[in-house]
């Protein structure tokens, strides 16, 4: 088979030259690398920088000293939880990880630990367990909670009904409008009374279904085969994973208006999840993102999903547990939905 | 606007510095057939999309326009339905867009495909159809409402002789039964079947009558087109 270096030559050349004029596609190739190179160099860290603890019953500055030795990720909360049960409930809101219950002499007497973020609680119990043995003391008693053997599939699972649910609001959703403008249909729907609110509906409502039928696969693999706990209400994260759905079906549908064609708009979708994936707190914690980068992480919907959704799963939470990441999801459900709905137009040009 | 069911006056309409139409005025009257006719780029499509209401002038009138969408059947260029649909659920999808009770509905599919030949074609992927049968499904989902107005951009384009035929035959048959029609094409032979041609060119009307008046002096309608450019 020999290669004829002219033949080869033009074909090089006409691709440099599409490649050339297809602007958005060359931003794309120039975006990911650096996109990747950010996101896996500075913010993708398994490294937990900060753990939250607090002491509980007694204040005791020798502690508080230690532990700022001990592990140099621990940022020890001012103030004291009055009790066992205070603790808990900052435990259980997240406001802190660890809560280390201090005797009346000042020792560490034992300690909880929020189990429901693994790499958190790993370095978490890491910290507590050296504190104990350098302490010379008597052995602490520590108590893992929500997942007390700090099981993988408690922690993977229940992120994991969130990152699906992106990928099909924003990767599948997004081919939808552009697809219809790629084989002329659009301009058929467009003389037709639809209005634009039924267009969008039209093309969110299947996906919502899609992405409710994967839903629930997923919670019931994740309740049957892993053995997740599901210890909220099931009503509460069908609703509030509707909230979530609302906004990524409108990304996806933000991205099929600005996009020509449909491969436009899967590379504009896959650039848009895959700092999702990375930067939402899913696998690597906020805490461990720097401040430089964890700004990204706060603009999609996902990074207020996952607590959401690993609070109902893992520590039974409730509304009132989960307001604020409930009015961020609402605020941005509307304004995504308003936007995407400013750029669907009833007329080409 | 008042005058005839499709109406132009003064309409320009530009894509960014490059002027598409640039004043055209035309009327044509009710249950008329009209004909467009210019080469590629001469502004035929733009000028029915602005009627259509698919493109928003930059200046002058036009009628139906967006406001009177419903009165219209458009039919664009090309085939442009859903090819993975069968030609009876492209029909009932387009119904369903304009509200139409599916039993009347069931009836009107029933008719469309009996005039339009396609009834052995009925549960058929439409995109496995031969071209004159896609075009005359084009115009089946266009006139799926009963529309009064019918705007046909280039329906033959790209067809055989033999279903560019039978597509006129359907045509003929719509205005013959009252409908207004104004149909785009690039083909002078067969715009001479129009009551009335208009030739367009680069975005302007050059040209307008009843294609004996345009002959005039010419041996056919193209030498006529031909000199008028």
């Amino acid at each position: 088979m020999s290669v004829d270096p002219q033949r080869l030559w033009a074909l090089i050349r006409k691709e440099f030259i599409e490649l050339r004029r297809d602007r958005r596609t060359l931003a794309m190739i120039i975006a990911i690398p650096l996109l990747w190179l950010l996101v896996f160099g500075y913010a993708a860290s398994f490294d937990v920088k900060h753990v939250q603890v607090e002491l509980v019953g007694h204040d005791s500055t020798a502690l508080r000293e230690e532990l700022a030795r001990a592990g140099n990720a621990f940022s020890v909360r001012r103030g004291v939880a009055a009790d066992v049960a205070a603790a808990r409930a900052d435990l259980r809101a997240g406001r802190v990880t660890a809560a280390i219950i201090v005797g009346p002499g000042g020792a560490p007497a034992g300690a909880l630990v929020d189990g429901s973020n693994l790499l958190v609680a790993q370095t978490a119990l890491r910290d507590v367990e050296g504190l104990r043995t350098g302490g010379g003391g008597p052995r602490l008693s520590i108590t893992v909670l929500y997942n007390p053997s700090l099981t993988s599939a408690y922690f993977m699972v229940p992120g994991l009904v969130g990152l699906i649910m992106a990928f099909i609001g924003i990767v599948i959703t997004s081919l939808g409008i552009v697809r219809e403008r790629e084989r002329g249909t659009l301009e058929q729907l467009m003389v037709t009374p639809i209005t634009r609110l039924e267009l969008m509906l039209g093309k969110m409502i299947p996906y919502l279904a899609i992405a409710f039928l994967d839903m629930a696969i997923i919670v019931g693999a994740g309740l049957v085969l892993f053995r997740v706990p599901l210890r909220g209400s099931p009503a509460l994260l069908l609703a509030l994973a509707a909230l979530f759905l609302i906004s990524t079906l409108g990304i996806g549908l933000l991205v099929s208006t600005v996009s020509q064609n449909q491969q436009q708009a899967m590379q504009l979708a896959v650039l848009i999840l895959l700092p999702q994936v990375l930067l939402s707190g899913w696998i690597f914690p906020l805490a461990s993102i720097p401040p430089a980068i964890r700004w990204i992480s706060y603009i999609f919907p996902l990074t207020y999903f996952i607590p959401i959704v690993r609070g109902i799963f893992l520590k039974g939470l409730g509304l009132p547990d989960l307001w604020v990441p409930t009015v961020v999801l609402l605020v941005m459900a509307v304004a995504i939905i308003t936007l995407a709905a400013s750029r669907v137009s009833k007329q080409l040009a | 606007m008042s005058g005839g069911p499709i109406a132009a006056r003064g309409l320009v309409k530009r894509f960014g510095r490059r002027e598409a139409l640039g004043g055209v005025d035309l009327e044509v009257p009710r249950g008329a057939l009209w004909g467009v006719v210019g080469a590629d780029g001469a502004g035929k499509t733009t000028l029915l999309r602005c009627i259509a209401g698919l493109y928003r002038p930059d200046a002058g009138d036009v009628a139906p326009g967006v406001a009177g969408q419903r009165l219209i059947g458009f039919a664009p260029q090309g085939f442009h339905l859903y090819g993975d649909l069968t030609v009876e659920e492209n029909l009932v999808f387009f119904g369903g867009l304009y509200g139409i009770e599916r039993h009347a509905l069931d009836e009107r599919i029933d008719e469309l495909l009996a005039f339009a030949e396609l009834a052995g074609h009925r549960s058929r992927m439409a995109g496995e159809l031969s071209g004159g049968m896609q075009q005359k499904l084009v115009l089946a989902c266009a006139l799926v409402h009963t529309p009064p107005i019918l705007l046909l951009d280039e329906p033959t384009t790209g067809v055989d002789p033999v279903s560019r035929r039978e597509f006129w035959r359907l045509v003929e048959h719509l205005h013959s039964g009252g409908a207004t029609i104004l149909l785009a094409s690039a083909y002078l032979d067969e715009i001479e079947r129009c009551e009335h041609v208009v030739f367009l060119h680069a975005g302007r009307v050059i040209a307008s009558g009843e294609p004996d008046e345009l002959r005039g002096r010419h041996r056919s309608l193209e030498a006529a087109f031909l000199e008028a450019m």
